[in-house]
């Protein structure tokens, strides 16, 4: 568990309640370990990189939780989809907005979900 | 609105559709009884069910197994906000009977993350069954986390809020005998 760990600075609150979550399950997990390249230009200078939230060694999974609308979420999933091309041989896995409020709803944390509805949903 | 949903007046107005009616799970559950049947044949299997949600699904499952068997419960604590405060998940109800060496077939109504099937398995799978499989009617894969080999499965479920045969939201419509999408108003109350 990382409860001895310092925490890290998670940029958005459901980051932050998603980990706990694996903390009370016992689940170990790193938040942004790694960076992929998914562009570079015609100097092999990285121009475009994608760096999933959470990595759980004992799955060997990356975990990606999104907070933005759909419409919104267009950019995120144009990366994730090259990411795919680009490493195949990496497990990773997308919790959309809607997925997110049923998981967080799913664990009883209820104002946690509604901070992600409306207006106030952002990166995450 | 039909008759299943009538017949349970205001919690059948909480339910836009039904996804399984009652008749499709009763089969299904008796087709995986008949396979646990014969796979278990001879063997004693100790079956256990994760409290609450496996109740209904236990007793009818149970009854469409054919071969001697034992039985036993267990419980988890939820990720409530007393819980939190305690940082970890523990069992609040353990099992009475030892399954050292036994062969032990493990019920759930459910798995959708698996964090918690995981914990349990852990747990169980140190006290050193001769076997541990686990049983599940409803399966979310949408949402998994954690690679749970499922020895038996009964349903696929879609990534919709579903209640019913042990199913809640807010610890209410575990007492449908069908599985129902919730109207979405209901998760805004």
């Amino acid at each position: 568990m990382n409860t001895k760990k310092p925490r890290p600075n998670f940029a958005h609150p459901t980051e932050e309640a998603f980990a706990k979550i694996l903390d009370y399950y016992g689940i170990e997990w790193e938040y942004e370990p790694r960076s992929f390249s998914l562009q570079w230009d015609e100097n092999h200078q990285v121009i475009e990189a994608f760096t999933p939230d959470f990595y759980l060694p004992q799955q060997d999974l990356y975990v990606e939780l999104t907070t933005l609308k759909p419409k919104l979420a267009h950019y995120k999933n144009r990366k994730l989809r090259r990411l795919k091309e680009l490493y195949p041989e990496v497990n990773i896995k997308l919790f959309k907005r809607r997925e997110m409020q049923k998981l967080l709803i799913k664990f009883g944390l209820d104002q946690e979900a509604e901070k992600i509805q409306g207006d106030q949903a952002r990166e995450g | 609105m039909d008759d299943a949903r009538k017949a349970y007046g205001s919690m059948g107005k909480d339910i836009q559709d039904i996804l399984i009616p009652a008749e499709t799970l009763q089969k299904r559950i008796a087709d995986l009884g008949r396979q646990i049947s014969l796979d278990y044949l001879g063997l004693n299997p100790l079956v256990v069910g994760v409290l609450k949600g496996v109740l209904f699904f236990m007793a009818d499952l149970l009854r469409n197994i054919t071969i001697p068997m034992e039985m036993d419960f267990i419980a988890v604590s939820s990720y409530s906000a007393e819980a939190r405060d305690q940082g970890y998940v523990r069992m609040v109800k353990d099992l009475e009977t030892p399954i050292h060496g036994r062969h032990v077939l493990f019920l759930e109504d459910v798995i959708d993350t698996g964090l918690t099937l995981n914990y349990i398995l852990q747990n169980l799978r140190a006290r050193q069954p001769a076997s541990l499989e686990v049983c599940v009617l409803f399966n979310k894969p949408e949402h998994r986390l954690i690679d749970i080999p499922l020895k038996y499965k009964g349903f696929d479920l879609p990534d919709q809020f579903v209640v019913g045969y042990g199913l809640d939201y807010r610890e209410k419509y575990r007492n449908l005998p069908f599985i129902g999408v919730l109207n979405a108003e209901v998760l805004k109350r």
